[in-house]
Order: C-alpha cells, then structure tokens, then sequence
C-alpha cells in the first residue's frame, strides 16, 4: 500500500473522539457514581471490565496535563489519581453504541476474557503489578474497535474477507487496510501517552518477540489472547484459535503442565465474570 | 513633592489593600474618591486605602521602597505614558505582584499592543473634556454603570494578583502565603481541624539520578494524590496547599485525618514503583554516591506525613499558625525516624 493511504488512515484513526461503549458497565458506574458511600476500588473494578472506559480513564490520567504522562498504567491508580469529579464528568460525557451494540458484544466480552486471562497469568508467574497485565489484555484488541467507528467503510470489508476466505481477523485487515489492529494498537497507545509496557502489551501480543522494552508484557498478552480464544469467551472476529507462540511460553518459563494449570484456574474466573453479569 | 495627601479613604488600616490611583485627571481621581467613599452611592464593598498621584515619576520612587497592592493609571500622563509605567513596574521579578490597571478611552483601546503589554486589566473611561484639575465642577460623573464596573475591576484584579502570585507553578496549588492566611483563619474563627504536612523521603537522590523534569513528575503526582484526597474528605474544613519542593499542607476535619492520610500513604506507596526505571524498581532502590562520595542504596521514596490538631471545642486551641507550623515540624522528626511512608499525629495534644 502507499505511504500516503497509511498516513491518511493513521489520522482518521487517532482523530477519534468520544469513544462510545455498550451501556451495561457504564450504567453501573453511574450508578456507583450517585452513591454516598462508593470507593474508587468499587468503580475501578467495574471499569475494569469495559475496554473503552478503561482507555479513557487512563488516557486521561496520562495527558501532560496531569503532569506524568506514561506513568499510570491500572485503572484503580487512575482513578484514585482522577477523583471522583472527573470521572463523573468522563461518565456523563460518554455516549453508548446502539445498533452495532451485538455486533461489538462479542469483542467486549474477548477482551474481558483476555484481561482475566493475563492477570490471573500474570499472578501465577508472580510478576509484581499483575493489575497492569490485566489493563494491557483488557486493552489488547482495542484496535479494532477504534478502526470499526473510524474506517466504517473498511470494517465491512475486512469482515466480508474473514467470512469468505476463513482469514484471521488480523490477516484480513492487512489484506484490506495494509496493516494489522496490532498497529493501530501502537498508534493509539503511543498517541495517548499509555505506559510503554501497556504500549508493548497491546502492539506485539501477535508478535511477542518483536516487543523491545517489555517482552514479558507482550507474551503475558500473547497467551492470554490465546486462553480467551481458546475458551471462546467472547469473539476477536473470527472463529478461529490464533498460534499459540513456543517462544513466548518459553520465555515466560512455562510448559505444558503450568499452562493446563493456569486454564483450569481461568475456567473458575470465567464463570465468576459471567455471573457478574459482564459476560 | 505633588503627590496628594495620603489616605483620604481613611482606612489605612492592616489588611486594607493600598491602592494607588497615577493620573493628572482630576475628574478621575474625584470619581475613585467618590466611589471609595460611599459618596457615590456604593458604599458597600470592601474598603481600600487609596492614594493619588499625578505624574510617573512621583510614583515611582514611593513605589520602589514600598509598593501598594494596586495600581490604576491613566494611560496619558504629563511626563510618560501609562503603559512604560505599567512596564517600568512589572518588569522586575519583585513588584510582579502588584495588580495593574490602566485606564483609557474609547479611541486609546485600538491602538494598544496588548500582547506586549503586562497590564493585569483595562478599563474603558470616557474621555473628559477640558476642566483637568480637581473638585471642578465641570467634571461629570461617572455613569452608574461605568461606576460599578470600576469598582468590581479594581475588586477582582486584586483577588486574581493575590491568587495567581501565590500558586505553585509547578502544580498549581495555593502556596505559603494563602496556607497562613487559611489556617490563621481557622485558628481565628475557632475551628476544629487536623493539620497534615506531607514530604517525600528520598525525593533528592530521585531527582539527583533522574533529572529535574521527572521530579516534577513525582511533585506533581503527589500534588494530585493529595489533592483528590483532601477533595473527597466528608465535612469540612477541606484545604490543600504547596508549600513548595516535596513540603504539602492538608487541612481535614479532625475526625477524617487519619482516614485520609491512609489513604495518601497507600495510594503513593503503590503508584511511585512507576516513575523509576525498571531496573530500579526491581532492586526497590536507587544505587547512587551521597554527600560524602561514598555508594549508598537509597531507597524508593516514601511519603511522610505529619498532623497537628486544632479542637477548641475539646479545649485545645492553637495560638496562631506558628505554633501550628512548629509543633508539626518536632512531630515530623518522629516521622522521619520510621522507614517507609507513614504518619504520625501530635499525641501531646491528648
């Protein structure tokens, strides 16, 4: 593709303004929000689980503004950082898909699954901020999402090429728009001033060992996009498993029997999410 | 010397803002009289003690040694225009303070650069015709409209210098002179409330190994840690200020104190890991040479966090914010003492 189709699809991309959610999250937090007695633990763990309020919040959190932008990578830290003033104006401000809403259920739910998946990894291999793996595979497909709203016209087509030619999702957006979600992750990230782990996380959780700085981050994502696929919690787009790197277990130091170790434990987490009503 | 009489507000009082009128108008210098007086009919609003000259340069000496809170200057006087007056002033750091205004007519307002200009406010007057010297009865006054806008000008220009002077830059938080202002306050009106003064340990071996500008990043995160905190305090009093470098002040009700410094101290304890490199959170520690060259391990920074309290209704008052200041500076070397962020109260108080 030429330099300058990218470029222009790179703009339209990160031009992208009030991201809109699937109201199910948002009208618990808004709920929460009007309670005398409510935490930020409370609201953080709700937020936790919509990848739109998630990005805002800490895209916030991370603005110069605030004065350290790529220093805050958990929602529950963002928020205490925020206040509850600014998260009610971020809430009120916040509008809701309506008509794509089933359409982008299936994405919500992956990357609540792959969220879970990458904390619950992240706490097995004792790593220190577990919270931050699970923001990083909470954020990991939100590529798609901002492509769907901003390139509409594209998102039809890379949908047509997954259903007639059984592609990846990720294959089917090179074919049509010349690269992946993994690099709009990457613009959107690096735009937003997200922490470079986060930034690593959600540009290479297809590539892992591609990610320079934070090779962990990106191979936690990695299997734990493999986990939520796996269990078909949700949809990435696609129907099928993506590889699951040898390389990456490798580097995370596991084999065979801590990963049938780690699924058994997320089968529990799973369940527990959808009686939450998220899922 | 042609400087008027001092004082014909007849408030030179402590806590009066001195203010200084520069103008060869006598009708303009009739008006603020009149205003200031309650003879124009705006007898309410706060008093200010108002002094007149009528040319630059009698201003400026007086100025120099002693200068008021406020300057109002017409924009044509006999020996220089108001605006290299207006410049002469704020061009040095120290008299930066001082609120000004200048005073022009219609037709004045257009040809004024105001972008080169560092006038605080402006104030559109009527062009008077020719009687110039004072208590002429030619002078018409000041229409009432005209008379209120003045007043609210002079009022809010004042306000706005003592408040922009006083923030932080960096963080944008009251500084030291409105901290005293607000405690003695207190202090003054018998309120109970709990003093809580925070500062970083390790914050210099931060800041030697990484740099200024992210020093300011964790100033900045804690600024905002507190502030959030002291913000989401049930009751009242609730205050926050920047003392300056890594020195905090909070104010909470007595019973919310504890609460919140929890608060702070957990929150910054699980947020500062984040602004060291990698490398450095994993040791938890900064490997640098201290003063006297030798290595040393410093470890992540932690906040610590000193509180007074001030409960006459349970018959313990504070006498004035020194008192205050001090008490909480013998607390915080008990502070200082433990490793790792705490806080600690005054118990002598019990």
């Amino acid at each position: 593709m030429s330099e300058d189709l990218r470029t222009t699809y790179k703009g339209r991309l990160l031009a992208v303004k009030d991201l809109p959610t699937l109201p199910t999250a948002l009208q618990e937090v808004s709920r929460l929000l009007e309670l005398p007695n409510t935490t930020t633990d409370q609201v953080a763990k709700v937020i936790s689980f919509d990848q739109v309020l998630a990005a805002k919040v800490l895209k916030m959190v991370n603005s110069p503004i605030y004065g350290f932008p790529g220093r805050i990578g958990t929602v529950k830290h963002a928020l205490v950082l925020l206040g509850f003033n600014v998260i009610r104006g971020l809430i009120i401000s916040t509008s809701v898909y309506d008509d794509m809403n089933r359409a982008m259920r299936g994405l919500w739910d992956h990357s609540v699954g792959c969220s879970l998946a990458c904390g619950e990894l992240a706490r097995a291999l004792g790593m220190k901020d577990p919270e931050e793996y699970a923001v990083a595979g909470l954020l990991h497909d939100l590529g798609k999402v901002v492509s769907a709203l901003q390139l509409p016209e594209a998102k039809a087509r890379v949908d047509g090429v997954v259903k007639e030619q059984d592609l990846f999702y990720i294959d089917a957006e090179t074919q049509v728009l010349g690269f992946g979600h993994d690099r709009i992750n990457a613009w959107l990230a690096e735009h937003w001033n997200l922490p470079p782990a986060i930034r690593e996380g959600m540009a290479f959780h297809h590539k892992p060992m591609s990610a320079r700085i934070y090779p962990q981050m990106a191979c936690v994502v990695h299997v734990g996009n493999f986990m939520a696929r796996l269990f078909e919690y949700g949809s990435g787009g696609d129907d099928n498993v993506p590889p699951l790197s040898p390389h990456a277990l490798k580097l995370l130091g596991m084999n065979q029997r801590s990963l049938e170790a780690l699924l058994d434990n997320l089968c529990e987490k799973f369940a527990d999410a959808g009686e939450l009503g998220f899922a | 010397m042609s400087t008027r009489p001092p004082g014909f507000g007849d408030v030179a009082s402590a806590g009066v803002p001195r203010c200084w009128l520069v103008t060869a108008d006598g009708c303009l210098s009739a008006t603020v009289r009149a205003l200031w007086s309650g003879e124009g009919g705006a007898a309410s609003g706060r008093p200010m003690d108002w002094r007149v000259f009528d040319n630059g340069r009698a201003v400026l000496e007086q100025f120099f040694l002693d200068p008021p809170d406020l300057l109002l200057v017409s924009a044509t006087l006999p020996d220089m225009s108001g605006v290299s007056l207006i410049q002469l002033v704020k061009g040095e750091n120290v008299y930066r303070q001082v609120a000004t205004l200048l005073c022009l007519d219609a037709p004045g307002v257009a040809g004024v650069e105001w972008s080169s200009i560092d006038a605080d406010d402006f104030m559109v007057l009527p062009a008077q015709a020719a009687p110039r010297t004072e208590g002429d009865v030619a002078c018409a006054p000041l229409p009432p409209p005209l008379a209120t806008e003045l007043r609210a000008r002079v009022d809010l220009a004042l306000t706005r210098a003592g408040r922009a002077l006083d923030a932080s830059p960096l963080t944008k938080l009251p500084g030291n002179t409105s901290i005293i202002k607000y405690i003695q306050g207190l202090i003054d009106r018998r309120v109970d409330f709990a003093l809580a003064y925070a500062d970083l340990d390790n914050f210099k071996a931060f800041n030697d190994k990484y740099g200024f500008s992210r020093g300011d990043e964790v100033l900045m995160l804690t600024a905002r840690l507190i502030a959030t905190t002291a913000r989401e305090v049930r009751g009242q009093p609730a205050f926050v200020g920047h003392v300056g470098g890594d020195d905090y002040v909070f104010v909470t009700p007595v019973d919310e104190a504890e609460d919140a410094c929890r608060r702070v101290v957990g929150a910054f304890d699980a947020i500062v890991p984040g602004f060291y490199d990698a490398e450095d959170r994993e040791r938890g520690a900064i490997v640098a040479h201290d003063r006297q060259g030798q290595v040393r391990s410093f470890p992540l920074m932690a906040v610590s966090i000193a509180v007074v309290c001030n409960r006459p209704s349970a018959g313990f008052s504070l006498a004035h914010y020194g008192e205050a200041s001090y008490r909480a500076s013998q607390v915080k070397k008990l502070a200082k003492d433990r490793t790792g962020s705490c806080y600690v109260f005054d118990r002598r108080q019990t």
